[in-house]
């Protein structure tokens, strides 16, 4: 446990220093939460000025057949349903924001030189891959509980004098952030520091990143979304499943890693 | 408090070290000697369990070599390393780096900031101890990197080249203090390509082209292991014969004289001067003086890597 502590603050020293990766910490928190206040301000005045557009007619109609929606007024159906939708950049946001941290996790070290020196500790290879996940990961998550709490209070603050009672969190918005968003995030930190642990260049390894890890998982949100925000049992069942892969995931990366092969292949 | 016995390791079909076999004991400062990619660091490495063998196998502290994980971590545990490259967290101070890998290595905390300002004091880093480390020379960073190596006090320290790049004044720090270890009665494995050092430091010299070509102290590589030394013999009265005595002696490749004093080249001097001087002695003649040239390392390590085509 130490140990995990121990890289989370360095980690975290590490980020606060770099000027350059500091704002890009902040920047998707703050659009999620903005989103957010957004839609609760201008939904319910979008859906009174326009109730006769066809096009609204299509979203009523969506809303009302959902039965957590059905019965309540459109205005607050219709910012729900919306707000509940939101839930999906939320669970993408541990994924985004841990990608720079998991990509340069161990290829950053080999880059620095300080790979071997660490390696030559007493540290253990599955103390050294927990460290690296939790260092990547715990800042990430962090952030998007703080901009999840940020969203819902002020959307409350919002919404609260037109409704009078809280539109956030509800249940599904509060298992994927607390249960699914985490899980989602440590599964591809694990893919992620994988392909870090073969990469040569931590600039290639970023790109992978970008460009392979963060789509698939952009794919599996929009595939699986709606249901996602539509079934509290397929929401649980995704956190279980996504949950197992984490495990399954760590062990095949810790079989896989071998300190030799790292260090005598690159150079 | 190492032994190795036939440790080989291949890449793929390269031969990175193969049939290595020597003992350090304890206390000893070892210099491993050889050209690029002789395969020093993959000795090193091997010796910390960093990288399994192919074939053979090591004991390091009392520790066996060996695919066991746990036995290699508890060898790491007891064991200091100094990298060819020092590498450390750039934008973190000096202070925060040693604090890291003093934590890495288990030091109790109550004693992790004494150890690290008595070692940075020692280096004379302690007034940059808060400063970014991307502020440091190279020269400051590898005295950094030799005080990460010892910090926790370790039975064995690998250092590959822990001289290079340092001014000379750094140079003399970093080898005091190597030094320093030695008296405490720490194992030392050196690399390095810097001769002179490793003949002022080292108690074991071994020299490595894949094989260990040879592994002795500096006074048996000069001595012995088909070594052979220019013996000057100053005489009161030089007298042909003597020459001719001299040349009899089935050890002496050749003999010059210069009015009193002759010169051998003899095989094997630490067994064959004494049988020089007695045959002088017998014949009669007054000996004032006898000195052996023995080869400095660098002409021993150039005819080992060259095959004995250097000539002294």
């Amino acid at each position: 446990m130490r140990i995990l502590f121990l890289f989370l603050a360095k980690e975290l020293r590490d980020i606060w220093r770099n000027k350059q990766v500091l704002p890009a910490y902040f920047l998707l928190p703050v659009i999620a939460v903005g989103i957010s206040v957004l839609f609760t301000l201008i939904l319910p005045g979008i859906v009174q000025a326009k109730k006769k557009d066809p096009g609204m007619d299509i979203i009523v109609r969506i809303v009302q057949t959902l039965p957590d929606f059905a019965g309540m007024p459109l205005q607050e159906g219709i910012t729900r349903y919306f707000l509940r939708n939101l839930a999906g950049f939320f669970l993408l946001m541990p994924v985004a924001l841990s990608s720079f941290a998991a990509a340069f996790s161990i290829v950053g070290e080999k880059q620095q030189r300080t790979l071997e020196p660490i390696l030559a500790t007493p540290i253990t290879d599955r103390q050294f891959l927990m460290a690296k996940l939790v260092a990547s990961i715990t800042p990430a998550i962090a952030l998007t509980w703080l901009a999840g709490l940020a969203a819902a209070v002020m959307v409350d603050f919002i919404s609260w004098e037109r409704y009078g009672y809280l539109l956030l969190p509800d249940r599904f918005w509060l298992v994927g952030l607390l249960a699914l968003a985490p899980v989602m995030g440590i599964a591809s930190v694990l893919a992620t520091m994988h392909f870090s642990a073969r990469m040569t260049d931590p600039q290639a390894a970023n790109q992978f990143t970008g460009l392979v890890i963060i789509p698939i998982f952009l794919l599996i949100v929009g595939l699986f979304g709606r249901t996602l925000t539509l079934s509290f049992v397929f929401l649980w069942s995704a956190c279980l499943v996504v949950l197992l892969l984490d495990v399954v995931l760590f062990r095949f990366i810790l079989r896989k890693f071998q300190r030799e092969e790292i260090l005598t292949r690159w150079k | 408090m190492i032994s190795c016995h036939k440790l080989s390791r291949l890449f793929n079909s390269v031969t990175a070290v193969e049939d290595l076999s020597f003992e350090i004991p304890e206390g000893k400062l070892f210099a491993l000697l050889g050209p690029n990619g002789a395969g020093k660091t993959t000795t090193i490495r091997l010796l910390l369990g960093l990288i399994a063998p192919t074939s053979g196998g090591a004991r390091v502290a009392g520790y066996e070599l060996g695919h066991d994980k746990r036995a290699n971590s508890s060898i790491r545990a007891v064991c200091g390393l100094l990298t060819e490259s020092p590498g450390f967290y750039e934008r973190m101070s000096a202070w925060d780096n040693l604090l890291f890998f003093a934590r890495l290595y288990g030091i109790p905390e109550s004693q992790i900031g004494g150890r690290v300002e008595r070692y940075l004091r020692f280096m004379e880093l302690w007034d940059r101890r808060a400063d970014p480390v991307g502020t440091f020379s190279r020269g400051m960073k590898q005295k950094l990197a030799v005080i990460r190596a010892i910090f926790h006090e370790p039975k064995v320290i690998f250092m590959d080249e822990p001289t290079a790049g340092l001014d000379p004044e750094a140079s003399v720090t970093v080898r005091e203090m190597i030094l320093k270890l030695k008296a405490q009665g720490r194992t030392i494995v050196v690399c390095t390509h810097n001769l002179d050092e490793a003949q002022r430091l080292a108690d074991l010299v071994g020299i490595l082209k894949q094989r260990l070509l040879v592994c002795d102290t500096l006074a048996g590589l000069q001595s012995g292991s088909g070594g052979s030394a220019r013996v000057e013999i100053e005489l009161r009265d030089a007298l042909p014969r003597h020459r001719q005595i001299i040349r009899a002696i089935s050890a002496v490749k050749s003999v010059e004289c210069a009015t009193n004093t002759m010169l051998a080249d003899v095989v094997h001097p630490r067994e064959n001067v004494p049988q020089i001087v007695r045959a002088l002695v017998n014949s009669g003649a007054e000996i004032i003086k006898v000195h052996a040239q023995t080869d400095s390392l660098e002409t021993i390590y150039l005819r080992c890597i060259h095959g004995g085509s250097v000539q002294r």
